[in-house]
């Protein structure tokens, strides 16, 4: 397996590396490729901390190898003709496949929920590898999926879904504190597992601490608690610009639990990275 | 001074008098969010509304005189495991160890009578130096600091805005 990044005759940074891949024969159709190929996306895009978009090309006749890649959620871009030489013929390149970092962040948008997410927003709300680290438990109906959003997400201050192509799949909040303390928020946030790995929750948390801090203008802290063992969501506010400033002992009660937490906070000031 | 004759207990109407004495210097409650009193009736209007009602407000007494106080403030429901503690003593008597003794005593009082309590936190200015020496002699552990974390009385250079916070906590000695 390889990921080569590209280097660009100026001096600007890396952004794009291919993928290449080869398996012994014997372990073909075993899946065995597909999570070879998407533990080194991964690895690959927290290496190369610049890189925004990784392509693979495939020949044409080759099937399998593009089921793998459109498996990994690969997007066929083209058929370049005549692209190479292989083994000494010129051949058409079947496919041009990409995985953009962040799905082409034009894609990704942050809005107030509406009812009509209440499908989507039961997608990933239902699953508690993604509401593990909330307050709030997971929602296993429409009508629960629904509640949540009239009673809860609408009339929030500032919830907001995370979208992909318009649909929900995830959802950035920020609390201002009540009273003498309104210069403070406390921001949380949640991405639908099948999205992560891709920077959304990067991208979407970077849009929201621009734009809160340009809605709410006596706003000057914005804070993050992040469980101990969440080192998932600590990388992604590091990524951002948050500082981690401490360790809260036994300062957070979550889902019947008395835990420890990192604070982390991003000041008006802080640069968005 | 005999650490013995320093008592908390809960404020009376009676205690107006020593409350100004201290609650009318402006050096006082330079760290308190609340203002400086500056009348004998905003003293017994702040005791019967603010200090009696309160969950957990000490005055903190020599020979049953008030020279300071200790508040801890609970969170609520989910925060219930967490109570955020403050206090003030009259400026004559800082500088003695008076100061911590009370925290010590309240610290201990407040666990026994919170039974849900966990973790007791305080703030202190990074410039106040004397109120981080006090929580450090109590068994406060500084945790962090943290940064621009709140107003106090709207001056933007004073405290919390622009100036960071240590955050201190204790943790009841009973559930380690």
């Amino acid at each position: 397996m390889t990921v080569r990044s590209e280097w660009s005759s100026s001096s600007h940074k890396v952004c794009r590396a291919e993928i290449g891949y080869a398996l012994a024969a014997e372990y073909w159709g075993q899946g065995i490729v597909i999570r070879a190929v998407k533990m080194a996306i991964t690895e690959g895009f927290n290496e190369f901390t610049d890189l925004v978009r990784m392509q693979a090309l495939v020949l044409i006749e080759n099937k399998a190898s593009q089921r793998v890649l459109e498996k990994l959620g690969f997007h066929m871009e083209g058929l370049l003709r005549e692209y190479t030489i292989h083994k000494g013929t010129v051949k058409d390149l079947g496919t041009i496949s990409n995985f953009l970092k962040v799905m082409e962040s034009s894609r990704i948008s942050l809005r107030p929920f509406k009812v009509s997410d209440a499908d989507d927003f039961l997608k990933w709300a239902s699953d508690d590898k993604v509401t593990r680290y909330l307050r709030w438990n997971t929602i296993t109906s429409r009508e629960e999926a629904l509640a949540y959003i009239e009673k809860v997400a609408i009339p929030h201050p500032w919830r907001q879904s995370i979208c992909l192509d318009d649909h929900s799949i995830g959802y950035v909040s920020v609390k201002p504190e009540l009273g003498d303390d309104t210069c403070r928020a406390h921001v949380s946030y949640a991405v639908s597992a099948e999205y992560w790995g891709q920077g959304i929750a990067k991208q979407a948390l970077r849009m929201a601490m621009s734009r809160v801090y340009k809605e709410f203008p006596c706003l000057v802290r914005v804070e993050a608690l992040v469980e101990v063992e969440n080192k998932g969501s600590q990388m992604v506010l590091e990524k951002v610009g948050f500082v981690k400033e401490g360790l809260l002992r036994k300062y957070g009660y979550c889902k019947g639990e008395i835990r420890d937490m990192f604070i982390y906070s991003f000041l008006s000031t802080d640069k968005i990275m | 001074m005999d650490s013995k004759l320093i008592t908390l207990r809960p404020f009376k109407l009676s205690d107006a008098d020593d409350l100004m004495s201290y609650a009318g210097d402006d050096q006082v409650t330079r760290s308190l969010r609340w203002k400086t009193l500056t009348t004998k009736d905003e003293a017994l209007t702040f005791i019967k509304d603010v200090c009696i009602p309160h969950p957990w407000r000490r005055s903190i007494c020599i020979d049953d005189r008030s020279i300071g106080f200790v508040t801890v403030f609970p969170g609520s429901s989910d925060d219930r495991h967490k109570a955020d503690l403050g206090y003030a003593i009259a400026a004559k008597y800082w500088g003695q160890g008076i100061t911590t003794k009370a925290i010590e005593v309240a610290i201990s009082q407040v666990f026994k009578d919170s039974p849900n309590l966990v973790r007791l936190q305080a703030f202190a200015d990074v410039e106040n130096k004397a109120s981080q020496r006090v929580l450090e002699k109590a068994g406060f552990q500084k945790e962090g600091v943290l940064r621009r974390y709140g107003y106090l009385k709207g001056n933007i250079k004073d405290l919390n805005i622009g100036e960071p916070n240590l955050l201190h906590v204790k943790l009841d000695p009973e559930s380690n």
